[in-house]
């Protein structure tokens, strides 16, 4: 990040700490608002407890597991719809609904299935974020430049080695965008399904805190994701911008 | 290697009058748009034919439909040779390759490589992306691909279009010299009557839509040099029976 753009980026993140300051003292309640300073002095507090430490990096593994299954199934898959068109007209709908059925419906049926533990919030996650890549994905391969793939027809190019440097390469742009889009939900989705159906990490402690009415824990834990998530999300981008530019495309 | 460039076309010349190419009654409709009509014309190993004819008449219908990217059409194409070079009117290279690499995806041989990028001047922008170069030099990348697999007939879709006169006729000398060294047959698509006197030995002048062939022209003996009276009297003449036939 450039000095100008990061001195932008306090700047802003100033900007929060006063609104919110300004906020709290407004509505002068901790139980609804507590103030910056209280929610920070909890927020190292709670980093210096085991059980919290533990409960992150629960919470990042499962993140950990719902990226690499995610990326991985939703590219082959959207990978293998995009190439036949009968099967896309067949599926898209199915994606489409799977994409649309609300996560409180996921979570329903996981708890049914598998009560509550580790497994609930991973596939939950990962049901929510998948048909988003696999979509990507498919859309990638289907605007291949066909005049590529004519050329490659010409030559007599084997199958394998379009699929390689043709098609591979165009999907990299979806992808790297399905990515940024997963990586920015990821953290949410998790957590929400840790909060409704998880036995440890992150989503679980929010749970307590709110059953014991600590606000300002709830505030602290929601910002570790936050910031855990921001600093993820910053690295993605500047590589993503990074490679798309070697890649010709930005 | 030399003796053996001189024995290989040699062998090629001798085998001239060999047909490699066989277009028989071909025809082509797009729903009631019919825009092939009864074309049929051979090819002989070594010759270089010229399609002429206005924008928009089926030339390029008729050379993807030699190339075999169009199936369905009327007609027969008897084809015996196997590799097949296609100069495409717009570039088409992988945008995230280098140029090396858009050459490797068709040839892997290095050697071929490195001699045909030598031959077009390109060993300079080897490692350059598509988007890093000029127009000329895409175009220039273009023929390179398809003179790597040392073709025995290259196709040529009007990949002069969109050049100014000097990458014209420059890339119309490599053409030409590549020709000499590798004795292929050519096709060329064109509506300019100078590409085609320039780099065939035969001009078949088609019609408008519904393309046939209208007449045919023995260009052979006539001088490749654009500043020769003789080539100059001839243009003129094929000039006037274009604005008789496509205008008039």
């Amino acid at each position: 990040m450039h000095l100008e753009n990061l001195w932008k980026y306090l700047t802003g993140i100033l900007v929060i700490f006063i609104t919110w300051t300004v906020l709290s003292f407004l509505i002068s309640s901790q139980l609804i608002l507590p103030d910056p300073l209280m929610v920070l002095k909890t927020l190292i507090s709670e980093l210096r407890k085991s059980e919290v430490l533990e409960a992150l990096v629960i919470t990042l593994s499962k993140i950990g597991v719902v990226l690499a299954t995610t990326v991985t199934f939703g590219v082959l898959i959207g990978f293998f719809i995009g190439l036949n068109d009968v099967v896309y007209d067949i599926l898209r709908p199915c994606i489409l609904v799977i994409q649309a059925v609300p996560i409180i419906t996921w979570l329903a049926l996981v708890m049914f299935i598998w009560g509550i533990g580790w497994l609930g919030p991973v596939i939950v996650s990962i049901l929510s974020l998948l048909p988003h890549t696999i979509l990507s994905t498919a859309i990638g391969i289907r605007t291949t430049d066909k005049r590529l793939i004519e050329m490659a027809k010409v030559y007599r190019v084997p199958r394998s080695k379009v699929i390689r440097n043709i098609y591979l390469g165009s999907i990299v742009p979806q992808l790297l965008s399905a990515l940024q889009v997963i990586i920015g939900n990821v953290w949410k989705v998790v957590v929400v399904a840790e909060y409704m159906c998880g036995d440890k990490g992150i989503g679980v402690l929010i749970a307590w805190a709110r059953q014991s009415v600590a606000v300002e824990k709830v505030y602290a834990y929601t910002a570790i994701i936050i910031l855990i998530g921001l600093i993820v999300e910053n690295i993605l981008n500047h590589f993503v911008r990074k490679f798309l530019k070697n890649w010709e495309l930005v | 290697m030399a003796n053996f460039d001189k024995i290989n076309r040699k062998t090629l010349v001798n085998t001239r009058n060999t047909v490699i190419l066989n277009v028989k009654s071909i025809s082509k409709s797009y729903g009631k748009l019919k825009v092939i009509e009864d074309i049929s014309f051979d090819l002989s190993r070594g010759e270089s034919i010229a399609l002429l004819g206005p924008s928009g008449c089926g030339k390029t219908t008729l050379i993807r439909i030699i190339a075999g990217l169009i199936d369905d059409y009327e007609g027969a194409i008897e084809c015996k040779v196997q590799k097949i070079g296609y100069v495409f009117q717009e570039p088409r290279l992988i945008p995230w390759k280098t140029v090396i690499d858009n050459l490797k995806f068709v040839e892997e041989n290095e050697e071929r490589i490195f001699k045909t990028l030598e031959a077009l001047k390109l060993k300079d922008f080897a490692n350059f992306k598509p988007s890093k170069l000029s127009g000329g030099m895409r175009q220039r990348v273009n023929l390179a691909r398809a003179l790597i697999i040392e073709p025995e007939l290259l196709l040529l879709d009007e990949p002069f279009a969109s050049l100014d006169v000097h990458l014209k006729v420059s890339i119309i000398s490599d053409i030409i010299e590549r020709r000499k060294d590798m004795n292929f047959s050519m096709i060329v698509v064109t509506h300019d009557v100078r590409e085609a006197l320039l780099l065939s030995d035969k001009i078949y002048m088609l019609s408008d839509k519904p393309s046939s062939i209208i007449e045919e022209i023995d260009v052979s003996n006539v001088p490749k040099d654009i500043s020769n009276p003789e080539f100059h009297k001839v243009e003129s003449q094929i000039l006037s029976k274009i604005l008789g036939r496509w205008i008039g």
